[in-house]
């Protein structure tokens, strides 16, 4: 090692190129303090000011407005402690730069000092903790519900079973409902949904209704929805769940008690078995969808050509062992876990833009002829992996994940959107 | 893992600045890195005995516990390991006091047990098995053989450590402090004992 | 294994001796010959110099990050705007899931080890660590298994289950590909480098520092590093288990995630996250100690309160232990669980909040320079705040049920991750890059550098709040811009990449002038930053052996404190020594005949046998015997195999005599 020049000398060289770039500095450091200020002020209003049907900080119900009550002082703490610290991090680098002072007094710290800058953060955290964990056990508490669902998750959508329990009668529920995509509940009530999965971890999730709860394989969870007023409400599954995650999705539709009396009215209907002979379009149609369909989605009142009835086995042909009912499947808005509308985009605006004492009757009327998308439900029957991403090699057993490509010709395809006209 | 075991059980000098005695705490290099990966090892069986307390109840197909386990012939297997411990102590005294014959007697003695024990475990398994517990056949025996496996070959890789310390000392090969090598596989071998006593007690005796 | 001995000496002279000495070898004693002092590639294959695997770890973890770097590229890219096709579904849960493998696994901790694996010995004055060939061991494993993992997507494909492979999805039935089995073994095999390497470095910490050092007078960085390795050795064996278990449902059909035979998968989860909280400190604190280096060197002024930080960075390490579950908020524990760790959650924010404080009040009356390292620190301290304070809203249980799963949280992790961990790097780059290769970074492509990547994460990952906050979740191949509105943000937040992207350039660029030039801004002086402790009390880059004396340490900060006295009348710090007067001092009191380990090929043989296993398990039966005799044979080689060559392995013998020493110099 060859000897150095003298070590003040390099040193004090330094100090002058770092003092010229510290010039340099000072403008990039104030845009960064504004920026961030900037940023915290647009996130705040962006995520308020935007009518965004996933929106977090938007809660429509009890629940979700016990956890915004409880987020809205946290982010408001957080943001005035960020801003603490940039403030003071910028006075530092202002006030403290190299100004060819004389080098600091080599302290370690003053523990005192630091003693009472721990306590600080611990009062905050502890304050809230105490709001934290009222509220945990506030939303855990499931026993004012006055309605029950079996919700159930399969990749990728999900089913609604709502059980004939002596609580569900009292709301007219005779016999179990099965649906799929979208939640139906009774405006201002606690339902209680019991959730579960068929196949792999999913969660469920309307987010102005509540916080999301986890459908384990399993495994039984209570996650409770309460509506303030009747509406159309969006949400998707949040627990990545295989190849179409991004296309399991769901609505809540909170209505009126009247408006829900008649739905479930309507839901218990069984559909009218056509005779073997009858050859109107939609006859023809019921038996295209018997020959091809019925594998796998149940449609209650179906017969075989022998009289039984028609049951749909889609354990034998599906991993999960489940497909959507399509009894009323044009009470419904969407189809294929709900991603796609049924209702073509004039309609559909017409539901999701409804006022909320409008919403329930336009929803009840369900999907009528002129209302129809029907381009991507024929698409759908034509090639459905094409539009959803789905396995499509069967597994040991050759069962399927999702709906195949079933080769249906063009006259089969019309004859069974003909038929599913009629399932309202 | 078995790596690492066989490198710090069988392990090389330290050297550096120090050598022995010289280290900062004047505790062994190779004796606090066996620590350490014994109370690796002690998270490691921690998750594994988790797993198996978790699922043993949960046999819808199959045999379940009482139905397999024979708890006399597991305690004798057991007494032969817990022997075993005691030999390997036998090994780490003789090898302290520098009588290098009788240390590698009791490290053969020490590995024969050790052997009777794997073997026992073998027997044991294809008797279950014969009754119809497979690895597959429900969640009990899944995490019955990877705990008691786990264990198994963590037995296996002793042997293997004391049977390599036995040909070395007889090719007079062994890297450094001979006694420190032979309480280092002595530390590793008590603590497989001492986990299956764990396991023995919480899989075998306590009843499901 | 008949290998051609490049003879060369083991012996470092005393300074002043002139060139090393040659040396050969009569006969290599062992079971095969061993390599005494290979030269060119083979002398980084078979070095156990911590230096040389330090800056491997470095070279090979930032190829890493370039690759992970491209995979969160292609996600931005198909996330620019609502309905994107750059990547089908399948292809981008692939590419979100080994982004994350990438750039947690193969990037940050071994770049962590990088720097661990260079200064821990040189900061606590020790001439390599405890274990070096465990050290080579370390490295080639954890390098095999890193191409063993992305292997997989030449093969069939990666895995596709997001990086915490939730069970059952990860299971067969729902990843038929070979994907997840690749994942599963290759991060078994890191796993076991990280292990065996912990457990090294933290004897190495443990046992090997220099006469004087206590415990609290040990750096703040290997204080941090020593954290670190004691949460490696107690998580990896809990992902151990997590991954035998994947392993063996997916390889030979055990129940172990079969729901229909009774199996819970919240096992995985609560396996997985007692491994993955450990590992989010395992991530972050290395990189606080990096700042905490830099910050009080800058700041000419010790660090503010240092034991309050060494004993907080401990504090979190054990607490650590205990919040787990608060990533499983929405996984239906009971109310009674999601209180204890919520609450438990809260208070781990106050050790990291001291850090905070700490730092800020290490500038408070300090005399700063704006260095690009001291800027990275800088910028650490705020962007690490942000996203720490984003982790206290979701410390909030059932504000987190609003949040997990949503791009809220992508936005948090990377606030902590690139603004905490990756900011802390990079001043560590710019800190040590004059230690490691007696080169100095260029300062104004170094700003560049620290303002694009500034300005390119807060533009990549702040919408990301927004986004999330808007209810689009993470995960999905497309947003639905009716359901989210959030088309405007998540431009923003793709354009920001080019940001980070023109960052990391300038850093490549960097170097690249940096090693090029000729011109003397590049060259540095013995102690470019006047610096506080023991890694720059010798040449730049260290010999061999580190250090020709091993210092005795006084203080904390001993380096400082040889340079400058306080006077005590007047309380003025002075300057009485340079770096110059001090290495010249170290040079007269040259040790002699210091024996260093010697180069071995044992561990790159065993390492090898690893990945062989892994394909056994995934292809044939057969060559998991084949890989299980590589490592036995190479196992019991190296155990023959002594740490240090014997002197009789020279020719002529090299003895411990100055005598010889003179002899071999003639």
């Amino acid at each position: 090692m060859s000897p150095l020049p003298d070590m003040n000398h390099e040193d004090h060289t330094m100090n002058d190129h770092e003092e010229a770039s510290v010039s340099r500095n000072v403008r990039p450091w104030r845009r960064a303090v504004k920026a961030a200020g900037l940023l915290a002020g647009v996130a705040f209003l962006a995520s308020c000011a935007r009518n965004s049907p996933q929106d977090t900080w938007k809660p429509k119900g009890e629940n979700a407005q016990k956890i915004d009550d409880l987020q809205r002082p946290v982010f408001l703490v957080a943001g005035i402690v960020g801003l603490i610290v940039v403030i003071a991090v910028s006075y530092a680098i202002f006030r403290f730069r190299d100004r060819g002072q004389a080098i600091p007094k080599q302290t370690h710290g003053k523990p005192a000092l630091e003693i009472v800058l721990t306590i600080i953060p611990f009062v905050i955290l502890a304050t809230i903790g105490v709001f934290t964990a009222r509220s945990i056990i506030d939303l855990a508490d499931t026993d004012g519900c006055e309605m029950t669902v079996n919700v159930t998750g399969q990749q990728w959508w999900w089913e609604y079973d709502y059980p004939a329990t002596p609580a569900n009668q009292k709301w007219g529920i005779e016999k179990p409902i099965v649906t799929s995509g979208e939640l139906v509940i009774p405006v201002g009530t606690c339902v209680l949904l019991r959730q579960t999965s068929r196949d792999v971890i999913h969660s469920y999730w309307i987010p102005a209704l509540n916080g999301k709860k986890d459908a384990v394989p399993g495994r039984v969870h209570e996650n409770k929805l309460h509506a303030d007023e009747p509406g159309y409400y969006s949400g998707q599954c949040t627990e990545f769940c295989g190849l179409s995650h991004a296309n399991m999705r769901q609505w809540a539709i909170a209505l009126s008690a009247e408006d829900f009396a008649k739905w479930v009215e309507d839901q218990q209907r069984d559909v009218v078995a056509y005779a073997e002979d009858d050859t109107s379009p939609e006859a023809e149609g019921y038996r295209a969808f018997r020959q091809n369909c019925s594998r796998c989605h149940q449609v209650n009142g179906m017969k075989n050509a022998d009289g039984t009835p028609t049951i749909a086995a889609p354990e034998n042909n599906i991993v999960a062992g489940a497909a959507p009912n399509l009894t009323h499947i044009m009470s419904r808005s969407r189809f294929a876990g709900a991603t796609y509308q049924l209702l073509n985009d004039k309609c559909n605006e017409r539901l999701i833009k409804a006022a909320s004492d409008q919403v329930g009757a336009i929803y009840l009327e369900g999907v009528d002829p002129d209302c129809l998308n029907r381009k991507d439900l024929e698409q759908w029957l034509r090639n459905s992996p094409e539009m959803k991403p789905m396995y499509v090699k069967p597994d040991e057993q050759g069962r399927l994940r999702g709906m195949p490509n079933l080769g249906l010709s063009e006259d089969q395809i019309d004859s069974i959107v003909t038929y599913l006209q009629t399932l309202k | 893992m078995t790596t690492a075991v066989a490198d710090h059980g069988v392990g090389h000098d330290d050297h550096g600045h120090g050598g022995h005695g010289h280290t900062s705490t004047g505790l062994s290099n190779n004796k606090l890195a066996m620590w350490l990966f014994l109370g690796s090892e002690c998270l490691l069986f921690g998750g594994l005995i988790s797993t198996y307390m978790l699922y043993r109840g949960r046999h819808p197909k199959g045999p379940g516990p009482d139905q397999v386990f024979s708890i006399p012939f597991t305690s004798v297997s057991s007494f032969v390991l817990l022997m075993s411990s005691l030999t390997m102590v036998l090994a780490v005294s003789s090898a302290q006091a520098k009588d290098m014959q009788r240390t590698k007697l009791w490290l053969t003695v020490t590995a024969l047990l050790g052997a009777t024990f794997v073997g026992g475990q073998v027997f044991e398994f294809t008797e279950f098995y014969r009754k119809g517990l497979g690895f597959t056949t429900s969640l009990f025996g899944s995490s019955f053989y990877t705990l008691t496996g786990f264990h198994g070959v963590h037995v296996t890789v002793g042997i293997i450590m004391l049977m390599a310390l036995v040909g070395m000392m007889k090719a007079n090969r062994v890297p450094g402090d001979k006694s420190e090598v032979v309480e280092l596989v002595g530390l590793y071998w008590h603590f497989v004992d001492v986990v299956w006593i764990l396991i023995f007690t919480l899989v075998y005796l306590i009843p499901a | 294994m008949a290998i051609v001995e490049q003879p060369r000496t083991d012996i470092a002279l005393p300074a002043g001796a002139g060139a090393p000495a040659v040396i050969t070898p009569k006969e290599a004693k062992g079971m095969f010959a061993r390599p005494v002092q290979p030269e060119g590639w083979r002398d980084w294959l078979f070095t156990v110099d911590h230096k040389k695997i330090g800056i491997m770890y470095g070279v090979a973890s930032f190829v890493f990050f370039i690759i992970g770097g491209i995979e969160a590229g292609l996600i931005r890219l198909q996330l620019a705007a609502p309905n994107g096709k750059v990547l089908s579904a399948d292809q981008y849960n692939q590419m979100f899931t080994m982004h994350a493998t990438t750039m947690v696994f193969l990037f940050v901790m071994p770049m962590a080890s990088a720097f661990a694996n260079y200064f821990v010995p040189l900061q606590i004055g020790a001439r390599d660590v405890a274990f070096p060939r465990i050290n080579a061991f370390g490295l080639w494993t954890w390098l095999l298994g890193a191409i063993f993992v992305n292997l997989s997507w030449f093969l069939g494909g990666s895995a596709d289950g997001g990086w915490f492979m939730y069970a059952p999805n990860s299971t067969r039935m729902f990843s038929p590909t070979n994907g997840v089995d690749f994942w599963a073994l290759g991060l078994q095999i890191t796993g076991i480098a990280s292990l065996t390497s912990a457990i090294n470095l933290i004897v190495t910490c443990i046992n090997m520092r220099a006469p004087g050092m206590s415990l609290f007078k040990m750096p703040i960085f290997t204080w941090m590093i020593m954290v670190v390795q004691f949460l490696l050795v107690f998580a990896m064996p809990v992902i151990t288990v997590a991954l035998f278990l994947l392993s063996f449902s997916r390889s030979f059909g055990g129940a172990f995630f079969d729901v229909k035979q009774g199996a819970d998968p919240l096992l995985w989860q609560h396996l997985f996250w007692i491994f993955g909280h450990p590992e989010v400190y395992i991530l972050i604190l290395p990189s606080f100690g990096i700042v905490s280096e830099v910050l009080p060197v800058f700041s000419r002024k010790p660090l503010f309160g240092y034991k309050f930080v060494a004993i907080s960075g401990a504090a979190i390490g054990f607490v650590g232990w205990g919040v787990w579950a608060h990533h499983m908020f929405a996984s239906g524990l009971g109310p009674i669980s999601v209180l204890v760790f919520s609450m438990a959650t809260m208070m781990i924010a106050v050790p990291t909040g001291v850090k905070i404080i700490n730092w800020t009040m290490t500038m408070w009356g300090g005399k700063l320079t704006f260095t690009t390292a001291m800027l990275f620190s800088i910028g650490l301290i705020v962007e690490f705040t942000i996203g720490g304070l984003s982790g206290v809203t979701h410390a909030v249980a059932p504000s987190d049920t609003q949040q997990t799963d949503t791009y809220y949280i992508v936005a948090h992790f990377h606030y902590v991750l690139f603004g905490g961990a990756i900011f802390g790097l990079f001043a560590g780059f710019y800190y040590w890059w004059p230690k490691m290769f007696n080169r100095k970074l260029d300062e104004r492509w170094g700003k560049a550098n620290f303002w694009l990547m500034v300005i390119g994460m807060n533009m990549t990952f702040g919408p990301m709040h927004i986004i999330g906050l808007q209810g689009q979740p993470r995960r999905m191949y497309q947003f639905d811009e009716a359901n989210v509105h959030t088309r405007f943000w998540n431009a923003v937040s793709s354009i920001g990449v080019i940001f980070l992207t023109l960052g990391i350039l300038a850093f490549i660029v960097n170097i690249v002038i940096t090693h090029r030039s000729k011109h003397p801004r590049y060259q540095t002086t013995l102690d470019p930053w006047d610096a506080r402790s023991l890694e720059w009390m010798t040449t730049n880059p260290p010999k061999a052996h580190n250090f020709d004396a091993i210092p005795t340490v006084h203080e904390l900060d001993e380096f400082f404190h040889r340079k400058y006295a306080e006077d005590h009348a007047t309380g003025e710090i002075r300057q009485v020594a340079t770096a110059e007067d001090i290495m010249a001092e170290q040079e007269a009191h040259a040790e002699k005949n210091i024996h260093l380990p010697s180069p071995s090929y044992w561990p790159l043989v065993v390492s090898f046998s690893l990945p062989i296993i892994g394909f056994g398990v995934i292809y044939n039966h057969i060559l998991i015997a084949v890989g299980g005799v590589v490592a036995i044979l190479g196992i019991f080689g190296w155990c023959m195999e002594p740490s240090v060559a014997p002197a009789e392995d020279y020719e002529p013998p090299a003895a411990p005599t100055d005598g010889a020493t003179k002899e071999l110099t003639a």
